[in-house]
């Protein structure tokens, strides 16, 4: 095999040399690439080449492990097989001869252009161990899955069956349960799973529809053809990061895309929406939401994404509430109505007052507005016993008796233990399967999939005695070995095509009343290039997938960023309490970051230049250090040992232990933001997250360091200009990019209310050190009001103190004197309470009233060269600017945020 | 025998609390041994609304929001009932064996369905345990007939078991309550459904209160008595037991193992769960409050009165509630 690309002169076609390039499918496992399976070979033959089985497990449930077969399904004796390398697939053929410009030679470029714009985008999949540390970025191959009419077709159709057998399945254990009564379903199974809920018997869901989302996962066999490996109901993940697949590959194959017919999946999610919208039984228009559980969950960014792009409000539980059996939203405009939920969220948490009562993701009372017929829910609370793998052995016996067909879409033989005659069938081949938790992610019961064939003799025993004794708590299902699809592997030459065991996750979508269409596409999910169990846990890739059709291709979109429906929607989106809250705190902390990375700069260019030797201008900066948290209060002061100080602001200021170091409030930006990440471009959220990332990168880096490298004046500087800067690009969006509603209000609000604080402060300890009585200190203060160059054009080289009140006090055109500062933060104070209906009065009435200001009366010193009425007028700034943040949160946040708990007697 | 019940329950929060919602199991249900006479709820401030539905297993719930700031809230159930003694098992059903009623609860290929099945499986507080299985298998040797096996052991547990209020929590799952062989009638109806569970037979928790006498020559003090709580297991006819197919009859014998008796015509029945937490006699969520203080009253009379018989031990889950300390549930600032 030739490992690279570029040597080629020969004229072949561009499939002719992606097939001699690419690496075959390991044996046993069908090969997308060349739509063939080589026989498995024994070592003796081919020992270099014996890999060991990918194996791929699902992302939502631990272990969905498959492996080498040595058994059914059995390879259909007339597939072509192939001793040496074969022709590509004709869909592959198509894609590799479409590829454009380059061909070949243009897949390392299109790769990094792909991998930018996934970051760019910043997509990413949360690990719920690290929810402290950045998020990961999401990984997509660069070539697709293809699927041909022909096999989309059967997946399609026996996918709506299955859709449809389980939706009747839910109805009848809700409902009259006569299959449990018929010996059809097992008892351990609907009474036995905890995620039966006894609270919502007798519910009748509206259009009669218990599931207007589902997940199946498919695997495809050497034999060619798809089969069910699980199927996911309580909040299956996927329908988002797949659209940012299909976007991001698409993008990087427009000719390919284009001649392929590839089927698009706007209408899809349309009818969808359009759906839960038509089977609200209330709202005209009904308000629909997206209930996450939060940005610590491992998906929150399809959350978001999905919300923004179907046009739903996101929102938390925290967000929602139950008044009198209906569903409110919280917003700054009072309790707003809520008719439909989409849920991201597993039913064991939905309501703390019947379910888990230490959930503080749900909403309390939310089963009764459900079962009163007030809200829709997608999918219903209750479905989780239908993921359990157990049921897949029942699900042929049930669609005869329920739709009266036979399945067309098999699912990997599977065996629940709990009925003896299946445990039997399943124990001699034990080796051959992997054993499964029959209740998956139900705590105590729960255990991780195992692999029949990495147990040795002894533990497969071990096995077989816990099934016999709790064969209910054991489910077995058949390896089978995974179909491998060519994936690309960048690498400092080039890259390869390699391949890649892979999963599809494809998706049926209510629309109609017991009615289903299939998703065409789906998320591909593929193991680890080594890794014996892979997922998106464990750094398992995606890639996206390309449903051939026949037919027309369906153009309709949603993706018109300027344009489309659910971007108008989000503009007229209300504004949830929370939201409101977190751009509050977005403001403040963005101010805090600024102010402190400004007074960093000032202090180490003052402790280096030579005119810093006036004890006031130190005692000030030291002061001004200790209010804004940049050294702790143990560093001596300034004028004892000025390298002290100085080492000990360079050492905290990456220290995000310390509530208020320039690193930890750049940390508590992100944090903000994250919360209304929605509202935020992808530009402006990545200045955040890489302003982040460098700096606390930057100051780990430094403190490896040894001897003076470590406390380097330069490279501090260096990290706290980029700092600046990225603050500045931070400003700029939150100014001339973000809209400006009332949440926008109070993030200009929150960032008032800072500078107010820390100007006045700063003004006031200036004149009480005495520092600005010297040209350094003088100038210092300046240069915190980034007000140097306005001063000296205004009055020179003159430095008295009427000059400076003037303008960094009274003046009305310099952003940063405190009269403007106050005058606007009142206009928008006033602003808010002029659009929130309720509010209790004006929140600006602690604020100073500016036009009373007198400049004469100000500077009149006293006895000791103090200028008390100056001293008054700052405290009354600081102390206003700290009653608005406690108002404007008594207003307009407690509702959010007040603790909850659960009681019982 | 016609009982007079009052359940009163009382909670004082520091700081008010903004809003609440909670859902009460105080109703007392009809059963082929009791009826309810009469029932009055009483809540204290009056609450925004209130419903009141019937769950799954039979039992009344009732659903109340409080929309404004409140200090305290004060919640009075006054129930009139009348009992009789609970029907004794039938010869035949207590000859049936304990193996035969386990293999009819055991699926296979179209088994006949036994609506008893709804209590066989693990429950929020009551686990599949081996400890407890261990311990049950003592009563349950071969060939031995349910009913025997089911009263040697409440005896057992009876006798086994020191009753102490203070050894154990609202929420102390069984497995630690048989370790320390102490705990309250909740713990005690847990440990007792999880052996019997664990032997393959269905048995569910009884939610209710028990009549008891004042020592001899002292009024009845109101308030003194408590809620209680005991186990309820399935004997299937034995026909039904032995034969699949036939026709699914069978009796709910309540045991009592805090005492060591069966149920009376003294016992009054709350709710039906699979534990404590279906029918738990009160829960909530507040909004705000960061602390309280609970107090639980509970009246039992005899009208007329005058019946005797001896003091028995039994308790309440909610006093030890007031003993434990309220803990925040949720702090969720994600910023300040």
């Amino acid at each position: 095999m030739n490992d690279s690309l570029f040597d080629t002169g020969v004229p072949e076609s561009p499939a002719e040399r992606a097939g001699s390039l690419a690496a075959d499918a390991s044996p046993g496992h069908y090969d997308e690439l060349r739509g063939a399976v080589r026989p498995l070979l024994r070592h003796a033959e081919h020992p270099a080449t014996a890999p060991s089985p990918a194996l791929l497990r699902d992302a939502a449930i631990p272990a969905e492990a498959l492996a080498t077969p040595v058994g059914a399904p059995p390879h259909p004796p007339d597939l072509p097989t192939a001793p040496d390398t074969l022709p590509l697939a004709p869909p592959w053929q198509h894609f590799f001869d479409e590829l454009g410009t380059d061909d070949l030679a243009d897949l390392p470029r299109r790769a990094d252009l792909l991998e930018r714009q996934v970051r760019d985008n910043g997509v990413t999949y949360n690990v719920y161990s690290d929810s402290g540390g950045p998020p990961r970025p999401w990984s997509l191959d660069l070539f697709p899955l293809i699927v041909s009419p022909d096999n989309w077709s059967r997946i399609e159709a026996g996918v709506l069956q299955r859709v449809r057998v389980l939706d009747r399945v839910m109805a009848d254990v809700y409902g009259p349960q006569q299959l449990l009564q018929q010996g059809l379903l097992p008892p351990a199974l609907v009474q036995g799973h905890p995620g039966y809920l006894r609270s919502m018997h007798g519910v009748r869901p509206p259009g009669d529809t218990w599931l207007h989302i589902a997940a199946f996962d498919l695997a495809r066999g050497p034999d060619g053809e798809w089969w069910v490996v699980s199927q996911r109901t309580q909040a299956p993940s996927g329908l988002g990061y797949l659209l940012e697949n299909r976007l991001a590959v698409s993008r990087q194959f427009p000719q390919a895309f284009e001649s392929m017919n590839v089927q698009r999946l706007a209408a899809t999610y349309t009818a969808l929406v359009d759906n839960l919208k038509a089977r609200c039984a209330y709202g005209n228009p009904p308000h629909i939401v997206l209930l996450t559980p939060g940005r610590y969950s491992e998906t929150y960014f399809e959350h978001a994404y999905l919300a923004r792009y179907l046009g739903l409000t996101l929102v938390e539980g925290s967000d929602l509430t139950v008044r009198d059996q209906h569903l409110y939203l919280k917003t700054l405009n009072g309790l707003r109505p809520v008719h439909g939920i989409v849920k991201r969220l597993d039913d064991e948490f939905l309501d703390p007052l019947e379910l888990r009562p230490d959930s503080t993701l749900g909403v309390p009372g939310l089963l009764q507005a459900v079962r009163c017929g007030h809200v829709l829910v997608a999918n219903m609370p209750g479905s989780a016993f239908l993921e359990s793998p157990a049921l897949l052995g029942f699900l042929p016996a049930l669609a005869q008796h329920l739709i009266g067909e036979t399945l067309q879409l098999p699912a990997l033989p599977t065996w629940w233990c709990g009925e003896r005659a299946a445990m039997e069938n399943a124990l001699p081949m034990l080796a051959d399967c992997v054993i499964k938790p029959t209740y998956s992610g139900s705590g105590q019961r729960n255990f991780e999939a195992v692999l029949g064939s990495q147990l040795s003799r002894r533990e497969l025993d071990e096995w077989a005695g816990r099934m016999a004794r709790q064969g209910d708590l054991h489910t077995v299902q058949r390896y089978m070995p995974l179909s491998q699809m060519p994936t690309w592997q960048g690498n400092t030459a080039g890259g390869r095509i390699m391949p890649r065991a892979v999963l599809l996750r494809v998706f049926a979508v209510s629309d109609g009343p017991a009615s289903w269409r299939v998703l065409p596409g789906g998320l591909a999910r593929l193991a680890g290039s080594n890794a014996q169990i892979a997922s998106m846990q464990r750094g398992g890739g995606s890639a996206d997938v390309w449903v051939q059709t026949r037919g027309e291709v369906d153009r309709s979109s949603r993706l018109q960023p300027l344009a489309s429906r659910a971007s108008i929607e989000r503009y007229r989106a209300p504004v949830t309490s929370r939201a409101a809250e977190n751009m509050f705190w977005l403001g403040r902390y963005t101010e805090r970051a600024d102010n402190s990375v400004r007074l960093a700069r000032l202090t180490l260019n003052q402790l280096a230049g030579d005119d810093a030797n006036s004890p006031p201008l130190l005692t000030w900066l030291h002061r001004l250090a200790l209010r804004n948290a940049l050294v702790s209060d143990e560093v001596p002061t300034a004028p004892q040992s000025r390298r002290v100080f100085e080492r000990a602001l360079i050492a905290s200021m990456g220290d995000v232990k310390d509530q208020a170091s320039v690193g930890s409030n750049l940390q508590s930006i992100r944090h903000a933001a994250t919360s209304v990440r929605e509202r935020m471009s992808p530009d402006h959220w990545n200045e955040i997250e890489h302003a982040e990332i460098d700096f606390l990168r930057s100051s780990a880096a430094m403190a490896e360091e040894n001897g003076e490298a470590r406390y380097s004046t330069v490279a501090a500087q260096r990290m706290l200009e980029r700092a600046a800067s990225a603050l500045a690009a931070m400003t700029g969006a939150q100014t001339d990019h973000m809209t400006r509603d009332d949440a926008w209000q109070l993030l200009s609000i929150g960032r008032h209310i800072e500078r107010l604080s820390f100007l006045s402060h700063a003004l006031a300890s200036g004149f009480e050190s005495g520092s600005v009585h010297s040209i350094a200190g003088f100038e210092s203060m300046l240069a915190l009001f980034d007000s140097t160059i306005t001063f000296h054009a205004r009055y020179q080289q003159r430095r008295d103190a009427a000059a400076m009140v003037d303008l960094l006090v009274l003046d009305h055109d310099n952003p940063r004197s405190l009269a403007w500062v106050t005058h606007s933060l009142t206009k928008r104070l006033r602003r808010l309470a002029s659009t929130s209906p309720g509010s209790q009065g004006d929140l600006s009435q602690p604020l100073p009233d500016t036009s009373l200001w007198e400049l004469e009366s100000l500077c009149e010193p006293d006895s000791e060269l103090h200028y008390p009425a100056l001293a008054r007028l700052l405290e009354d700034c600081e102390a206003a600017a700290y009653e608005v943040a406690s108002s404007i949160s008594a207003q307009y946040f407690t509702h959010t945020f007040e603790s909850r708990q659960s009681v019982g007697a | 025998m016609l009982l007079h019940v009052t359940h009163e329950t009382h909670y004082d929060y520091s700081p008010a609390v903004e809003t609440a919602q909670h859902m009460v199991h105080l109703k007392p249900r009809n059963t082929d041994s009791q009826r309810l006479q009469s029932h009055h709820l009483s809540v204290e401030p009056a609450p925004a609304n209130q419903t009141e539905s019937v769950d799954l297993q039979g039992n009344t719930r009732s659903f109340f929001e409080l929309g404004a700031r409140h200090e305290s809230l004060v919640v009075c159930a006054r129930s009139l009932v009348q009992t009789h003694v609970p029907q004794p098992p039938t010869p035949a059903t207590r000859q049936v064996g304990w193996e035969p009623v386990r293999e009819r609860f055991r699926y296979r290929a179209g088994a006949l369905y036994d609506s008893a099945s709804a209590f066989r499986f693990s429950s929020p507080y009551v686990p599949q345990d081996d400890t407890i299985d261990a311990y049950a298998r003592a009563s349950f040797s071969a060939g031995r007939s349910a009913f025997d096996a089911v009263s040697e052991l409440n005896l057992r547990i009876y006798n086994e078991f020191k009753y102490d209020a203070e050894s154990t929590e609202v929420n102390t799952p069984a497995v630690l309550a048989l370790a320390q062989r102490r705990g309250v009638c909740q713990d005690f109806a847990h440990i007792m459904i999880a052996c019997l569970r664990g032997m393959g037979l269905p048995a569910r928790y009884v939610s209710g209160y028990l009549l008891t006498h004042p020592p001899a020559g002292q009024p009845r003090m109101v308030g003194a008595d408590a809620s209680h709580a005991w186990i309820s297991a399935w004997f299937p006819e034995p026909n039904a037991a032995d034969a699949p197919d036939a026709s699914c009859g069978g009796q709910w014998i309540d045991f009592d193992p805090t005492n060591g008796r069966c149920a009376g015509e003294d016992y009054v029945t709350l709710a039906i769960g699979r534990d404590f937490s279906d029918v738990s006699p009160m829960r909530g969520v507040l909004h705000g409050g960061a602390s309280h203080t609970l107090e639980v009253r509970v009246t039992v009379e005899p009208l007329p009165p005058g019946v005797t018989a001896p003091q028995l031990v039994h308790e309440s889950v909610a006093v030890r509630a007031a003993a434990a300390k309220a803990k925040a549930a949720q702090v969720k600032p994600t910023s300040g």
